[in-house]
């Protein structure tokens, strides 16, 4: 090997921390290697130490007066020859690369920089169809940045990085990438994607599956309320319960109304023996509302009536003569008439016998049968909302179909929709629907193991920071411990990964780590990242949008990567409003911001349509073809 | 909505639906924009090859008609 390569000699080794001694003729700072130049000593870059037939590399995290070994420092006072090295690998001369070492440098050995040609033996391998190529090493233009999908699918993985720092546009990169469908014909992605911003990116490539849909390009989604298990039923609809009993009483009138359903539509692979409250058989809620509702408020005519109380229920009656019973379906209650008891009157009016003590949870679910925002849980289109007897036209079977096993590998569940009091319980019931589907099918051709899931997590720090009471974190953390077996992969997306919970974080075997000046969450990012790297980490602050630092399994040597972002129209669209466009207003791509004078007549009525449809597509829109 | 491409440095196309007076815009971006209530005579102007869509579009349709993203 050259000498020009050679930066200096080991001096110190403890542990996978080496101290180097320059050379005198490295100091220069700048080496021409093959006709390259290279800076020496930078920090982050990598350095080769031979020994025998081998190479061992490691990282620059140090250089200058602070590297000195400490027992050198009375020696060399001035001691701005030194530097310190992370230790990371260990490669056989002809390329080949691991991770761990097994052996140690030891004092004397040579240190020397590597050359591009180096690094590409070491990170190149385009030819193998499971690397995805993301993008460049950062100072090496010819060295695609290369990701082992199996690793990274299966090993989960966290995107991390501010605001601005290009976490969306490597997402979108990568999902470009594995949706490729002449090198992945079957790869399989589902986004939850909380702000609506992959849509546009991923649109011909991807199902969207969104509340209040535009028909033309997105479909409706729906969340079956009667596929939720009973915990995540009652957080839904009927709220915290006053204590066992009447918690218990709803959970034996559910499983009865299950039963019933099953008695009459069997289904494969149900058996009455083994059902349980949290079977996914579908029952009518708004007929078990209806019921409750009229055991918890009913008055009866409790004089002179044949029957029992519950047949004799006291309707108020309206201006019409109609008594007021109300619509089950609609979440209508019924209106009863009042106590009455009094001495001259033969008519007597009482409350029913035994009434139940869950008003205030019947009126909350009432109220969400109601109103339109909850109809993708409670009214499941047509084919999903069941009949009074538990009669449906299509099952679970096709639900899943639409979201994991379309022609379109990559799935958007866009929740921008979803009010914001329920949402970490739909993202919880999403996940484990998923995951449960994927588990219990392992076997099967469509399962988990056969054919792999990538979940990502956009914005995760939203459901995932609450110490494993919600429902979203419990299950994503099973996921990442349990998912690796299953073929469940999680990618954890977030600009905050100090309020993410560390179990989950630690779980993450590859991490992108973009652009990230908080220091709370670099710490964060620095405990759970799998390797030993203080050189690497120290640049997070320093990185240039769209670079990233990734390490862990899916990588060979940790990269500096240099992202390549997808073509124009393929990025998500998460970009900051404009407030005042860089180029001049004709050759502007932006309609609005500050620059542009207001027009005559704003109409805030489709404003307000807007938010009370809770749809920023308003009605106007010409949608003539 | 049908659009018409158009040679511009930012527009990609434009379109026009005389029931409801819309005018679709295309940029070369990949952003549609639909502005509402525009008189069926812009749209013609606009579309005359001799004018410059950008320039035409920022003198008598930006800040003068409400728009939306769609």
């Amino acid at each position: 090997m050259g000498k020009e390569t050679f930066l200096g000699t080991v001096q110190d080794v403890k542990g996978t921390t080496v101290s180097v001694a320059l050379s005198d003729g490295s100091l220069t700072g700048f080496v021409y290697i093959n006709g390259q130049g290279y800076r020496s000593g930078q920090i982050g870059s990598f350095i080769r130490i031979p020994i025998g037939f081998m190479d061992l590399f490691g990282v620059i995290s140090q250089v200058g007066a602070s590297a000195v070994p400490e027992s050198q420092i009375v020696n060399q006072p001035h001691g701005n020859r030194w530097m310190t090295i992370q230790l990371l690998g260990e490669g056989q001369r002809n390329g080949s690369f691991q991770r761990g070492i097994s052996q140690y440098p030891t004092i004397g050995d040579e240190v020397h920089l590597v050359s591009e040609n180096e690094l590409e033996r070491i990170y190149g391998q385009p030819d193998k169809p499971y690397f995805v190529k993301l993008g460049h090493i950062a100072n090496a233009e010819s060295i695609p940045a290369l990701v082992d999908i199996n690793k990274l699918i299966t090993r989960h993985s966290a995107i991390v990085g501010t605001t601005g720092s290009g976490k969306s546009t490597t997402v979108a990169s990568i999902l470009n990438a594995i949706s490729n469908k002449k090198d992945y014909p079957s790869s399989r992605v589902i986004i939850l994607d909380i702000h609506g911003e992959y849509g546009h990116a991923l649109g011909d490539r991807a199902n969207i599956y969104k509340i209040n849909a535009d028909k033309s390009r997105e479909k409706e989604l729906y969340i079956p309320f009667w596929a939720l298990n009973f915990d995540e039923l009652c957080e839904i609809s009927f709220g915290a319960f006053n204590d066992e009993k009447d918690k218990n009483i709803v959970l034996e009138r559910i499983h009865k109304r299950k039963e019933e359903s099953l008695v009459k539509y069997p289904r494969q692979g149900a058996s009455l023996d083994s059902l349980n409250v949290d079977t996914p058989i579908p029952f009518n809620l708004h007929h078990l509302w209806y019921e409750l509702y009229l055991e918890t408020f009913a008055t009866y005519y409790s004089k002179g009536r044949t029957g029992r109380p519950i047949d004799n229920v006291a309707f108020e009656i309206d201006s019409e003569g109609n008594e007021l019973k109300g619509n089950p379906k609609e979440g209508v209650p019924p209106v009863f008439r009042n106590v009455k008891n009094d001495k001259d009157d033969e008519e007597k009016i009482n409350y029913l016998p035994g009434t139940l003590n869950i008003g205030k949870q019947l009126s909350l679910l009432g109220s969400k049968l109601r109103i339109p925002r909850y109809n993708f849980i409670f009214k499941p289109g047509n084919n999903w909302m069941p009949e009074e007897d538990g009669k449906i036209t299509k099952d679970l079977d096709e639900l899943l179909k639409g979201w994991i096993g379309s022609d379109r590998n990559i799935t958007i569940l866009d929740l921008s929709g979803v009010p914001s009091d329920i949402l970490h319980t739909v993202i919880g019931v999403l996940l484990r629907l998923l995951y449960e589907a994927l588990f219990w099918s392992r076997d099967l051709s469509q399962g988990g193991r056969h054919r792999p899931l990538l979940l990502v997590m956009e914005e995760a720090h939203i459901y995932l920071n609450d110490e494993f009471k919600g429902m979203a974190s419990k299950i994503v953390q099973r996921i990442v411990k349990e998912g690796r077996k299953y073929g469940i992969g999680a990618m954890i997306v977030s600009q905050r990964p100090s309020e993410i919970n560390p179990t989950i974080l630690s779980q993450c075997g590859t991490f992108f780590a973009m652009r990230l000046a908080n220091s709370t969450d670099r710490g964060q990012i620095i405990a759970a990242l799998p390797d030993n790297l203080e050189g690497l980490t120290s640049m997070l602050p320093v990185l240039r949008t769209g670079e990233a630092i990734i390490l862990g399994e899916a990588v060979k040597l940790p990269m500096r990567t240099l992202i390549t972002a997808p073509p124009k129209d393929r990025r998500p669209d998460s970009q900051d409003p404009i407030v005042y466009d860089e180029v001049v207003d004709e050759k502007s791509q932006y309609p609005g911001g500050w620059a542009t004078k207001m027009e005559i007549d704003p109409k805030y009525e489709e404003l307000i349509e807007a938010w009370r449809a809770q749809n920023p597509k308003i009605s106007r829109i010409s949608k003539k073809e | 909505m049908k659009r018409d491409h158009v040679e511009s440095s930012n527009v990609e196309s434009i379109g026009y639906d005389t029931s409801t007076r819309t005018l679709e815009i295309a940029f070369l971006n990949g952003a549609v924009y639909q502005y509402f209530d525009v008189p069926e005579a812009m749209y013609t102007e606009i579309m005359n090859p001799g004018i410059s869509k950008g320039e035409y579009l920022s003198r008598n349709i930006k800040g003068s008609f409400r728009y939306s993203k769609v």
